[in-house]
């Protein structure tokens, strides 16, 4: 167990778990998704990205691609709210449900790093 | 995993940290401004969207500028922004820093200089010759090449060296890669295994590193051509059983060349009309006196004229301070040769000749000078080590001058552009002196004071396509018919063959009337305008008719052709 391990497996398993907070919750209702939430989950996920620059294990090329993929989805979510709250309104239900859904994708994105991490420790017990 | 992803990894992992901080210091900036509470104009309480305070931070460690924005800030937003200012140039100048660490790093310099090179290697589509050293021979060996448009690529494994094969501005980019020639993977990155690689030239100051690159070659690349200098005998048994197709000993070829100059004068004007640049028949055979010599200095080199000269049996004093066990006490005088008084005890006041031969250029200096005082009439061979001071040894009363890295060059650019003429020159060693005045005197006559060039034609369909149709067609050619011109004059071109190779078989100097077989490689010398015309006669596919050789080749010599 290195320091720099935990620290890898903590930042990956936040950035799940920061985006399946923000995205549980009434897809179309913006009274339950929280905006701080989002903001929280794409910089973890932008860490995350950036720990995995280097990375030398063979899983490592995959893991850099999936946290690649989570912050487009989590960084269009965020562009989509922006927007549409851009005159002090507040957003309707179908535009909620499109910031949510991005964020959903983003979330089985992260999902499949934290499976790879899995297989990777898995492995190293071996 | 490759070197070249090897460098990106480093990179990436170098700038883990620094964009780690750049990011923490973002978010906690953007952050902030959205918990701040503020006012707007109207005095109602306001805070930055996250849309709006990503911007003013994004402004705000960049360029630090643009104002108060939407709406003037609270001190307390004021104090934040503060804080923001500072935090995001701090996090920019060590994430900037920490890139400029990187890009500088030697590991990771190294590595993008490997994968550049790489790159470039990879990217020629021509044939190349891969050059292991790059001093003074490597220097004249890839001029020449590439003043005939051919490639180089040069490995050594002094930066200053590689270097300045960008400096010396070759007619075409020679790419230079810093590595160790005795390192198979430098080798392989300097395209030791690329299909288009047509020769390895091991040149390097080294015997045992020309072995070491002899040996990979032969067995990562097995048909790869393989030409190497060794400067001490030992060495060559090895270089054999690497399978080094040439082996170059500089001592050797200058103390054949000298040799020669005693034994065949006229052997050696040819020797030298044909070997160097501007070389004519018409110059006078250089008069390389016989009886006693005075060898100064102990070495290869001095060891490789003695055996020579002995050979000749003529009597040589060497004179040096690191003799060996294979000296014997009554041809040999332990001394400082640059003293004159040793030079006295040598007795060169009557010698003939004497050679200066150590391996240190101002002792040859030193011996030249104080051997011309002591005798006037003296025949002197200096040696030279370095090319740098070639115009001191031009000014030095000396009648030969031998230069190590000129002789290898010279050597290694024939072996390299006429094979033939190599073979042709082992060939007319054996001879004797009558052999070679008959041949001086027909070159003398047939191209007069020209330049003398020499050119190889092999009797295939692509390079003589109209004596190769006329053999195929079961006509018997005669040598001569290659050598008249086709304009109607039927006029001999001024020309000699010197060598006709048929598989293994060498035949010497043929006669006009030999009869030629298709699949022939042929070796002629002359004026560059018969080349020109006998590359016309293969472009015109032409060929002068049977009859006309006869006349042509016992008639008077032409005035032109």
């Amino acid at each position: 167990m290195t320091p720099e391990r935990v620290l890898f497996a903590f930042v990956i398993v936040l950035a799940l778990t920061l985006n399946v907070g923000f995205t549980v919750g009434d897809i179309s209702n913006p009274e339950q998704h929280n905006r701080y939430e989002l903001f929280g989950a794409i910089v973890v996920s932008l860490v995350a990205t950036v720990m995995k620059f280097g990375d030398r294990s063979p899983l490592g090329s995959t893991m850099l691609a999936t946290s690649l993929v989570a912050d487009l989805q989590l960084i269009a979510a965020a562009a989509c709210w922006g927007l549409y709250a851009g005159f002090g309104n507040t957003l309707s239900g179908g535009q909620m449900a499109t910031v949510v859904s991005l964020a959903i994708g983003a979330l089985v994105a992260n999902v499949i790093s934290v499976v790879l991490l899995v297989i990777e420790v898995a492995n190293l017990r071996r | 995993m490759n070197r070249a992803s090897h460098g990106s990894f480093i990179l990436l992992r170098r700038l883990r940290m620094p964009l780690v901080v750049l990011i923490g210091v973002y978010a906690a900036s953007v952050l902030g401004f959205t918990l701040v509470p503020g006012t707007t104009p109207d005095g109602a309480p306001w805070r930055m969207s996250f849309l709006h305070a990503f911007y003013f931070v994004s402004f705000l460690g960049t360029t630090i500028g643009l104002g108060e924005i939407p709406y003037p800030f609270s001190d307390a937003q004021r104090l934040w922004a503060t804080a923001s200012i500072y935090a995001t140039v701090v996090a920019w100048l060590y994430s900037i820093g920490a890139l400029f660490g990187v890009l500088q790093d030697p590991l990771f310099r190294r590595i993008s200089h490997e994968t550049g090179v790489a790159r470039k290697v990879r990217g020629l589509r021509e044939p190349f010759y891969l050059l292991c050293g790059y001093d003074d021979t490597g220097y004249r060996v890839a001029r020449e090449l590439t003043e005939d448009g051919t490639r180089v690529v040069v490995l050594d494994i002094d930066p200053a060296r590689v270097d300045g094969a960008d400096v010396d501005d070759h007619v075409v980019h020679v790419p230079g890669l810093v590595g160790d020639a005795s390192d198979p993977t430098a080798l392989t990155i300097a395209g030791l295994t690329h299909p288009q690689c047509a020769a390895v030239i091991a040149l390097t100051g080294s015997d045992t590193i020309n072995t070491k690159v002899a040996l990979t070659a032969r067995l990562l690349n097995r048909d790869l051509p393989v030409i190497c200098v060794a400067r001490d005998h030992v060495w060559h048994p090895r270089l054999a059983a690497a399978g080094a197709d040439h082996i170059i000993n500089p001592f050797d070829t200058f103390a054949e060349r000298v040799a020669i100059a005693i034994r065949t004068p006229s052997l050696h004007v040819i020797y030298e009309a044909l070997t160097t640049q501007a070389g004519t028949a018409a110059a006078a055979a250089t008069q390389v006196p016989r009886g006693r010599w005075v060898l100064c200095g102990w070495g290869p080199f001095a060891r490789s004229l003695r055996r020579q000269l002995l050979a000749l049996q003529i009597e040589v004093l060497v004179v040096g301070l690191d003799l060996d066990d294979s000296c014997d006490t009554k041809d040999c005088l332990r001394g400082d040769p640059t003293d004159s008084a040793v030079l006295r005890r040598a007795d060169v006041e009557h010698a003939d000749a004497v050679i200066a031969g150590t391996s240190v250029d101002i002792d040859n200096l030193a011996i030249v000078l104080a051997a011309r005082k002591l005798n006037k009439r003296l025949f002197i061979i200096a040696r030279q080590t370095k090319r740098r001071n070639a115009a001191v040894f031009r000014a030095a009363p000396a009648d030969l001058v031998m230069q190590s890295s000129y002789v290898v060059a010279a050597e290694v650019l024939r072996d390299l552009r006429a094979p033939l003429l190599s073979a042709f020159l082992r060939r007319a060693r054996d001879e004797d002196e009558a052999w070679a005045a008959a041949l001086l005197q027909r070159l003398r006559d047939s191209v007069g004071s020209d330049v003398l060039e020499s050119w190889s034609v092999s009797i295939d369909p692509v390079s003589m396509p109209a004596a190769h149709e006329a053999l195929v067609a079961g006509e018997s050619v005669a040598l001569g018919r290659l050598l008249t011109r086709v304009d109607g004059s039927l006029r001999a071109l001024r020309a000699v063959p010197l060598m006709l190779l048929r598989g293994r078989e060498h035949v010497a100097v043929p006669a006009l009337d030999h009869l030629i077989e298709s699949g022939d490689k042929l070796l002629f010398c002359g004026r560059a305008l018969a080349r020109t015309r006998m590359r016309g006669m293969a472009l015109s596919r032409s060929l002068a008719p049977q009859a006309a050789v006869s006349a042509a080749a016992t008639g008077p010599l032409p005035a032109e052709g």
